[in-house]
């Protein structure tokens, strides 16, 4: 791809976050819900008391100057300051981050390592009992809420097997000076195995709870893809010029046969970033994903804002890689 | 090795057995990361109960709810607006600095004053401090607090605040305050891990906390972790994995789980959150005190407590918990079907009426069940799930009028001082006042009773007040549940207490 669409590509981000910034704005602003009323609770407050927190918060302003305000700073690279934490929002996100997208690459890992060997099997043995169970399991993958199937995985691996802990990212006797962020990378970086491998213990169930559902979907695209690459001419033509069958079928099929899957996997991959909600909660993992939801709940305005606008660029950014590695794989292929 | 045999390795270091926290280390399940670490900067319960093990206030609470001295050696009332704190010698905070009284007025004066927190800002727990006028420090170890006006419940409000140091402060800033510690508490704080865990260490220099608290000295756990975990299932499964020590919020149906195991058992203590229904006396139908009357014979509390709350619920015929001040018997709203339908009928409705009741989904259980049986007598009940945020802006906003029947809500009183509960829940045009109740009576009372500084007298007047909502009913009130508790068999020296604070400072594990 040319440097000019790289750019022009780039470019095109900027309407969209602009669009996204606004109506996030406009639904949390007409959303019910009084963030000062929220904060007051069940408290004694005289009204001027109310008025100069509602002043604190900056709610005393208009929405539409509001709007202005944050978009003003947000320019300037300043999300504002969350109503709860009373930090910059953008220094709430960022603690939060790592742990997020640690969880999802691992998911990523788990979905792409159960789904790619599972569907090529299952489509070169199509029909059989393998085939067949794994389109079971792969039906179950996609249903099975993750709440349920979390929980499932908490009581039988920690509270009866009791060889994987309930929940959180690492345990307190390794004390971690963060690098990276990404606790798996940082305890390799420190050469601290056990730390190591107390975080990957940690990170486990959340990880398989977040990827099997994915893994599920991803089995079945690479399945079918597979079986349409394997009735391909030009197979039958490799399969007749008497190349060993991994040749074939690694060298040949697979490479094509993988193109929808990594798309599909590409936008998956920020569902998963996005969608990691309930996992985040089930797993007690310190993630975004439950900052934000307890953020709306709380009409945490600065925080929700901000939170929106990062998944909206990871999303864009997402399929702008999944475009370019398309092009990588098939070089038909021009953007 | 093969990729099998790797597998396998893996497979096997992996099942190693989870190394066991020290045994020193006390670890809580807890709901929710503290907001930050500044005590004057939040206004959430949780966010206390946390700093609570990190910084002493000038007077705290036992496990019974009573007010004693702790950073103050006593407290003289010296007039109606006045109040003398003498304050303790040889308190250290954890950086090995004095605490003096210049930091007490600091701490006090930081909340009570208009922009003092720092940085131009008003502190959010001014409101906690009523009438406060000002904090002076008479000699080196005394210090004085002046009220507008008189306010009995100092004592009581007080324990919510938490002495912190000038000098720290004016080193990190306000903004330093959220994520560093230098309070005086039996713990400091080693490190927060944002959304996962904060751990603190035993502070050695601590001077015992309060004398009426036994045993007075050091913790006794080298480390205590607030580790979080919001789900309710999550939290009881780490209990009964032996991850965690305590945890919050047991769900009732969860109690019988944690009580089989052996290992683990269920600890409870009256909460001073009092549930009951809101009926819009601004509204047509529930402006006649018969249909009031008749709604609240319909429901079957006792049923409910036992059924739905397995028991850990205490009923209540007025707003006030069985332990608040000025609680007292009230005349019995006895659950009467017969007698609902009659007053029904007395009221115009024979043929019954409909309505609607909102409620948070938490509740929708218990919303449901009250429904049915409301539905029973001709109250034709639909029960609408809606959102906090969104039922608090509707129910809850002074001065908007009324739109819906019913509310099903709850009120929390901290304090188990009347003050807090009574008068927002039932003074005309009060921000908790979601039955849009008016009565003039009633509010001379309340605000009679706010000032009284006699404590039989002001008893008295609540009781007066009780009996005239007992009467009017623009509530239907319910029960005030309990507090529930998972604890490791392996704790001790630890006892819940009402306020919903978890103090570890006396907790030890064996």
């Amino acid at each position: 791809m040319s440097l000019g669409k790289l750019i022009e590509r780039l470019l095109q981000l900027v309407p969209v976050l602009l669009g996204v910034s606004l109506i996030a704005f406009v639904m949390m602003a007409l959303t019910p819900g009084d963030p000062v009323q929220i904060m007051i609770g069940d408290q004694v407050v005289t009204p001027e008391q109310e008025a100069q927190l509602r002043h604190g918060l900056g709610l005393d302003q208009p929405v539409p100057v509001r709007f202005f305000i944050f978009l003003g700073n947000a320019l300037q690279g300043d999300f504002g300051e969350s109503f709860y934490h009373r930090r910059p929002v953008a220094d709430v996100i960022a603690e939060r981050l790592p742990a997020t997208i640690e969880l999802s690459l691992v998911a990523l890992i788990v979905a792409l390592a159960t789904a790619i060997p599972l569907g090529v099997l299952a489509a070169i043995r199509k029909n059989s009992l393998l085939d067949r169970m794994a389109t079971i399991g792969s039906l179950l993958g996609v249903s099975l809420p993750g709440f349920w199937f979390g929980i499932l995985l908490i009581m039988l691996f920690a509270v009866h097997l009791q060889i994987l802990p309930v929940s959180g990212r690492i345990g307190y006797s390794s004390e971690i000076v963060p690098i990276t962020g990404f606790l798996l990378i940082d305890t390799l970086l420190r050469g601290n195995l056990s730390a190591f491998w107390d975080a990957l213990r940690h990170i486990l169930l959340p990880a398989i709870t977040l990827g099997l559902p994915m893994a599920a979907i991803l089995m079945r695209v690479t399945r079918t893809s597979m079986l349409e690459v394997l009735r391909q001419d030009y197979v039958t033509f490799a399969d007749a010029k008497g190349l060993s069958r991994r040749r074939v079928l690694f060298r040949h099929a697979l490479k094509n046969a993988l193109i929808p899957t990594v798309s599909v996997a590409a936008i998956e991959t920020g569902s998963l970033l996005g969608g990691n909600m309930i996992v985040e909660t089930v797993f007690g993992w310190p993630g975004l994903g439950r900052l934000v939801v307890e953020s709306i709940f709380l009409r945490n305005y600065p925080l929700v804002q901000a939170a929106v606008l990062f998944y909206a660029v990871t999303y864009v950014m997402l399929n702008f890689f999944a475009d370019i590695l398309y092009t990588v794989l098939n070089p038909r292929v021009k953007l | 090795m093969t990729t099998l045999q790797r597998l396998m390795t893996a497979t096997a270091l992996a099942l190693c057995p989870v190394l066991p926290a020290q045994a020193a280390d006390l670890i809580v399940g807890f709901t929710l990361d503290a907001d930050t670490l500044d005590p004057a900067n939040h206004r959430k319960r949780e966010t206390e109960t946390v700093i609570r093990n990190l910084y002493d206030g000038l007077l705290t609470r036992d496990a019974n709810m009573v007010v004693v001295p702790e950073i103050a050696e006593s407290m003289t009332q010296v007039s109606p607006t006045v109040y003398d704190f003498k304050i303790r010698s040889g308190i250290k905070f954890h950086d090995g600095t004095e605490m003096t009284a210049e930091d007490v007025k600091f701490t006090l004066d930081r909340v009570t004053v208009e922009g003092a927190m720092g940085d131009g800002q008003t502190s959010p727990r001014q409101s906690l401090m009523g009438p406060v006028a000002s904090v002076e420090v008479l000699d080196g170890t005394t210090v004085r607090i002046n009220l507008k006006e008189p306010w009995p419940i100092l004592p009581a409000m007080l324990p919510n605040q938490q002495i912190v140091s000038k000098a720290f402060i004016e080193r990190v800033g306000t903004a330093g305050l959220a994520t560093q510690v230098n309070g005086t508490g039996p713990f400091k704080l080693a490190e927060w891990r944002k959304g996962d865990a904060i751990i603190m260490e035993r502070f050695e220099d601590y001077y015992g906390g309060a004398t009426d608290i036994p045993p007075v000295g050091k913790a006794c756990v080298d480390r205590v972790i607030f580790k979080i975990i919001p789900e309710s299932a999550s939290r009881v499964a780490a209990l009964l994995a032996g991850d965690v020590h305590i945890i919050n919020e047991l769900p009732t149906f969860s109690i019988a789980q944690v009580k089989a195991t052996g290992t683990t058992d269920v600890m409870t203590v009256n909460g001073t959150r009092s549930f009951f229904i809101a009926m819009n006396m601004e509204g047509e139908i529930f402006d006649d005190p018969k249909v009031r009357q008749a709604a609240a014979h319909a429901i079957d509390r006792d049923l409910i407590i036992d059924r739905i709350l397995d028991g850990n619920a205490a009923r209540i015929d007025g707003i006030l918990s069985p332990d608040a001040f000025g609680a007292s018997d009230l005349p019995d709203i006895a659950y009467d079907p017969e007698k609902a339908r009659a007053l029904l009928a007395e009221a115009g409705f024979p043929d019954g009426i409909d309505i609607t009741m909102d409620a948070e989904s938490a509740f929708k259980d218990t919303a449901e069940a009250v429904a049915s049986l409301l539905t029973k007598v001709g109250i034709r009940t639909t029960v609408a799930v809606g959102e906090s945020a969104q039922l608090t802006e509707k129910w809850r906003t002074a001065g908007k009028p009324k739109s819906g029947d019913m509310y099903f809500t709850s009120w929390g009183n901290g304090s188990l001082d009347p003050f807090d509960i009574f008068t927002p829940t039932h003074r005309s045009n009060d921000r908790g006042n979601s039955a849009g109740y008016a009565n003039p009576a009633l509010d001379a009372l309340l605000d009679a009773a706010a000032v009284e500084l006699d404590v039989d007298k002001r008893a008295g007047l609540y009781r007066e007040a009780e009996l005239i909502i007992n009467a009017d009913l623009p509530y239907v009130y319910l029960w005030v549940p309990q507090d529930i508790y998972g604890v490791s068999k392996r704790l001790s020296g630890w006892q819940p207490s009402a306020d919903s604070r978890i103090n570890l400072h006396d907790a030890c594990v064996n």
